[in-house]
């Protein structure tokens, strides 16, 4: 007999004749289902709908589980019955996977299935309770299967966790984007049109070359291009300013410029933009100046490239600058002191020594600014005006009045074909041409001081950056507190009356603001993401540094995928992957969570690979020798060590779902607002005041979130002496 | 004379790293700051190479006040303990890389260049990659790149503690042979005694930011000044013991039972501290000739080449090492311990 697996097989067979086996229409909460488990075709568990309702196709998944329960309690040897798990868990799952994506809302899901088989009499929706028990009973039950074969160590937990991760990279990452270009490739009526994706590409409206000739706009790829490309460029440019006036020279307010050039990463994309039309737009500080003194016409000049590229560099430089910044550090002194030695001058070193060291590093940074760019949505969508990018034009085709799927599919696929042409590009140049070492021991070299041309143009470029960025933010700030910009300067709170009112009554407090549902909504369903996300991240970088097994690069792969594509793309392939049966889950919160968690995990996994590849793996050992299984390894050795890349991606899983536009945008129903695409509604209504005081609640939300989490979950404590001064060593 | 340092120090803020050192380096010899980890040895070799200036003092290499000249314009180089290759370059360019700075043409570069690789017997491999090489060659590319300059001063700061120990003995030799065969001035720091005394016609040993002793190997071995150098320079049994003047710079010092009678002009008299070293020290079954220290085996190792003792005595535990290792003593075995003049040392009075 095996505990275990006797356990897994019993929950699963409970949940088949306890719970509803298809999503019901208003969940499980009311408990009014419990009535119609057996005669409600809707709400009956599998047993009833195999037996009443003729959903015979259910009945081998249910054998296949009823088999493992019989292997779980015969007597046999180990290993034999780990064979027998394993084969009956993975007939169990494949049954499951055949029966739920053949036959759908309207009997067999495809034509062939139809011809071969024939009318079906009977018809499925997406998978309930039941349904989700019985998958998570029969993955276990392949992982105890494979762990008493002795995969991962035959530690059952290895394979458990390793199982869950690809299982769930494989449907919501994988999946979705793999449905998006099948989607391309298909007419409006789902037959398949292998042509039309390459008709829907060629359109003047993407390619057109028009303003180069003079006369008119040019194609939306060639808009995106060229803005991602100049995006790349200028934050790569103000980036390595920032960075080599922060780490390399004397200047007094370095403190502040990393603060300020932080600041952005926790404000909503869009902000900028918003902040950008105060100072610049029709009705802005700057035209009304030139109006009032000179008289000129105020233009719409900002509403189009300048204005977009202007309100991209500020959003996108300090993701630029924090890159850079490690790539700066990451140059060891001693290299630059060696070439000092070697008679070379300042420049010298910096021209033949710093910057071909940097330079994987600022290619890094560059297509980083290019991924961002052309994923962008907020920005685009506040100041684009008649300059049209591929997202916008994605939301267009999805949402307005064209309706057309098939070009949303195919505009996306073109969209995810640049970035993943970038990323790739990105591992060809950075991938194994990495000098950024930090070499173990003995390197006490101090930094070479910077040319002084180098030095004077950082600063001409940098400070009056951080300035102006100052001042945006201020603008910000302010304009939550005056009646209308441009025309009534009078103070007033009447913004944040109207977003945050609280009313009393005889029946308590009435949330009366007009922000308060997709406030806390979205507080809610980030405060739910981020730790999923973290513990996703985290766990899956474990398996992938100190697990070894077969494919693991194509794993990592599809994990970093959802990176890489832009958050338009992956909010539009969520829609269509996940409105139909078998996951019917379009419209609810949870497919709210899954694409936040889905969409940020990358970044808590390459956060905890890098960690966890700085901690030597003799850890690890050294427990496991003591007797410690890898669950306990993991959580009482690797996670206590772990606690800045913990922090870090609780604080990021938190921050980018609050911040999110591209990606959600097209996922929020109603009853499930978010805040940051309730704001954007507001902009594009000109409702600038009431947009202005709920982003500023965000960055204080979001400030209070980052220093409740790192309360919380702490600093690693290791007994380590305090530093010592800088170049105390003999 | 090749580098003069007079009256340096060296601050970090207000806690003195080298306070106030002064010493000199003649041409043509290769001179080792010896010390302990924190000792201030590194940072007065990067006062030497220009790459950190001193708080205080004159810093002055072949005749000329260099106090304040960065290191660019030093005519010295270094070879670091990381290497420190350019990870970008080739081999060849990497080697190249002072010249080209120094203003050489291309051509003229390469040429020099090829010849330095062929002096560290690396011929043929300027085309490779720095990563492609085992730590030893990476090493000798090192020495290359900073040799082909002719630099009036060397410097080596730790060049072998990156390496295994047969090749960091290998390593050393070949150093030392291409110091002496090209007549090159050497500064050279390390933290380990056998390779200090190996390498160096001159070694300078520093404790705490301060030069605590400079000689020969010889003399510094033999005649340490202080215990901590006693300690520092091999090993040694700290003893306490009475000494006593006689004719001729001769001493008397008395351990437990015995006297010996040592050269020595410079100690103190009465209650000394005496460093005896280990392989000094002849262990004999008890009972010994008159003269010798009665004592009783603690412990006992046996090492291959020779055996270890631990030893109570009446003058402490005595820690010796004995070169038969075919009858070994047993723990327990009372013995009899005879001293050798040259290994007792007079370090410092009370």
């Amino acid at each position: 007999m095996n505990r275990a697996a006797l356990a897994w097989s019993a929950a699963g067979l409970l949940a088949a004749i306890l719970l509803p086996w298809y999503a019901l229409q208003d969940g499980l909460g009311s408990g009014a289902w419990l009535a119609g488990l057996w005669s409600d075709e809707a709400a009956a568990n599998a047993l009833a709908q195999v037996v009443e309702h003729g959903k015979w196709w259910l009945a081998p998944v249910l054998a296949a589980l009823a088999g493992c329960l019989v292997v779980a309690l015969l007597p046999m040897q180990g290993r034999r019955r780990g064979a027998w798990l394993l084969a009956m868990s993975a007939t169990g799952v494949l049954l499951f996977g055949v029966q739920a994506f053949a036959v759908g809302l309207r009997g067999w899901n495809a034509d062939w299935l139809t011809a071969a088989f024939g009318e079906l009499d009977g018809r499925q929706f997406g998978i309930g309770a039941g349904g989700t028990v019985v998958l998570i009973a029969f993955l276990s039950l392949l992982s105890i299967g494979l762990a008493s074969r002795g995969a991962f160590g035959g530690d059952s937990f290895v394979a458990g966790a390793m199982t869950a991760v690809t299982a769930s990279i494989l449907l919501f990452t994988a999946w979705p984007v793999l449905h998006i270009l099948a989607q391309a490739f298909q007419d409006q009526d789902g037959a398949a049109r292998p042509l039309l994706a390459f008709a829907r590409l060629a359109e003047a409206k993407i390619w057109g070359l028009a303003c180069l000739t003079g006369g008119g706009n040019c194609g939306v790829a060639w808009n995106t291009l060229f803005l991602a490309l100049a995006c790349g460029a200028g934050s790569t440019a103000l980036g390595l300013a920032f960075a080599l006036i922060v780490t390399r020279t004397a200047v007094r307010f370095r403190r502040t410029l990393r603060v300020l050039t932080v600041l952005p990463i926790i404000t909503p994309p869009f902000v900028i933009g918003l902040a950008l039309i105060l100072v610049f737009g029709r009705s802005g500080l700057v035209n009304q100046l030139l109006d009032w003194s000179f008289g000129v016409q105020p233009t719409r000049w900002i509403y189009g490239l300048p204005g977009l590229l202007l309100a991209q560099l500020f959003a996108f430089t300090p993701v630029a600058f924090l890159v850079l910044i490690g790539v700066v550090e990451g140059v060891s002194p001693t290299l630059e002191e060696a070439s000092q030695t070697l008679r070379a001058d300042r420049w010298a070193t910096f021209s033949t020594v710093s910057l071909p060291l940097m330079l994987p590093g600022l290619a890094n940074a560059f297509l980083v600014g290019f991924i961002e760019s052309i994923a962008d949505f907020g920005n685009p969508i506040v100041l684009g005006g008649d300059y049209g990018v591929l997202s916008t034009e994605i939301y267009f085709a999805v949402v307005g009045a064209q309706l057309d799927y098939g070009r949303a599919a195919a505009l996306a696929l073109l969209l995810l074909g640049f970035a993943l042409a970038a990323f790739f590009l990105q591992r060809r140049i950075v991938g194994g041409r990495s000098y950024a070492t930090i070499s173990g021991k003995g390197d006490a070299g101090l930094p070479t001081p910077l040319p002084r041309g180098v030095r004077r143009a950082a600063q001409w470029i940098a400070l009056p950056w951080a300035a102006f960025t100052a001042l945006l933010y201020a603008f910000v700030f302010a304009g939550g507190f005056v009646k209308v910009w441009g025309r009534d300067y009078t103070p007033t709170l009447a913004h944040y009356a109207k977003a945050f009112s609280i009313e009393r009554s005889p029946s308590g407090l009435i949330w009366s603001g007009a922000a308060w549902n997709s406030f806390w909504t979205t507080v809610e369903l980030a405060a739910v993401a981020a730790p999923l996300t973290a513990a996703l991240g985290l766990v899956a970088a474990w398996l992938m540094v100190r697990q070894r097994f077969a494919g693991r690069g194509l794993l990592e792969f599809a994990a970093m995928l959802s990176f890489a594509v832009p958050g338009t793309v992956i909010g539009v392939a969520y829609v269509f992957a996940f409105n139909v049966p078998p996951l019917e889950i379009t419209g609810s919160a949870l497919i709210i969570v899954l694409c936040f968690v889905f969409r940020n995990m990358p970044v808590g996994l390459r956060a905890g690979m890098a960690a966890m590849s700085q901690i030597d793996r003799s850890l690890d050992e050294a427990s496991a020798t003591l007797r410690g299984r890898a669950l306990q390894t993991l959580y009482f050795v690797v996670a206590p060590l772990l606690r800045p890349a913990i922090v870090g991606a609780l604080i990021y899983g938190f921050v980018r779902a609050v911040t999110t536009v591209s990606a959600v945008v097209f996922l929020v129903t109603a009853e499930y607002d978010l805040a940051t695409t309730y704001i954007v509604l507001r902009v594009i209504n000109g409702d600038y005041g009431l947009a202005i005081a709920y982003s500023c609640a965000l960055i204080v939300l979001m400030l209070v979130a980052i220093l409740l989490i790192q309360a919380l979950v702490g600093d690693r404590r290791l007994g380590r002496r305090a530093p010592q001064p800088q170049g105390s060593v003999a | 004379m090749s580098v003069r340092f007079t009256d340096v120090v060296k601050r970090y803020g207000t806690t003195p790293a080298v306070a106030g050192v002064s010493f000199t380096v003649e041409s043509g010899t290769l001179v080792t700051l010896l010390g302990p980890s924190g000792c201030g040895k590194t940072t007065t070799l990067r006062m030497i190479a220009g790459l950190e200036l001193p708080s205080e003092g004159l810093v002055e290499i072949a005749g000329r006040d260099v106090t304040h000249l960065p290191a660019t314009q030093r005519d010295v180089s270094m070879v670091f303990q990381s290497y420190a290759l350019f990870p970008h370059m080739s081999v060849l360019e990497n080697v190249a890389y002072g010249l080209r700075r120094s203003g050489l043409g291309r051509e003229e570069a390469v040429k020099r260049a090829t010849d330095g690789l062929v002096q560290v017997g690396l011929a043929g491999y300027g085309g490779r990659q720095p990563s492609e090489l085992s730590g030893g060659q990476q090493q000798r590319v090192a020495v290359a790149r900073a040799l082909v300059l002719k630099p009036s001063v060397l410097l080596f700061d730790e060049p072998l503690s990156n390496l295994d120990a047969r090749l960091r003995r290998q390593m050393r030799e070949e150093i030392r042979e291409l110091q002496q065969r090209l007549g090159l001035t050497v500064v050279y720091v390390t933290h380990d005694q056998q390779e200090a005394m190996a390498v160096s016609d001159r070694i300078i040993v520093m404790n705490a930011g301060r030069i605590e002793q400079e000689g020969t190997p010889r003399d510094l071995y033999e005649r340490p000044a202080t215990p901590f150098l006693a300690r520092f320079m091999g090993e040694s049994n700290p003893a306490r013991g009475q000494a006593r003047r006689l004719d001729g710079g001769r001493m008397l010092v008395r351990l437990g039972n015995v006297e010996i009678e040592v050269e020595d002009a410079r100690a103190a008299e009465g209650e000394v501290t005496v460093a005896v070293r280990p392989e000094a020290i002849t262990v004999e079954r008890a009972p010994g000739p008159a003269g010798t220290l009665a004592g009783t085996i603690a412990k006992a190792s046996y090492l291959g080449t020779h055996m270890e003792y631990s030893i109570d005595t009446a003058a402490g535990t005595l820690f010796a090492t004995c070169p038969q290792v075919g009858r070994p003593l047993e723990a327990g075995t009372a013995v009899a311990l005879a001293l050798a003049p040259r290994g007792v040392i007079v370090v410092g009075g009370s």
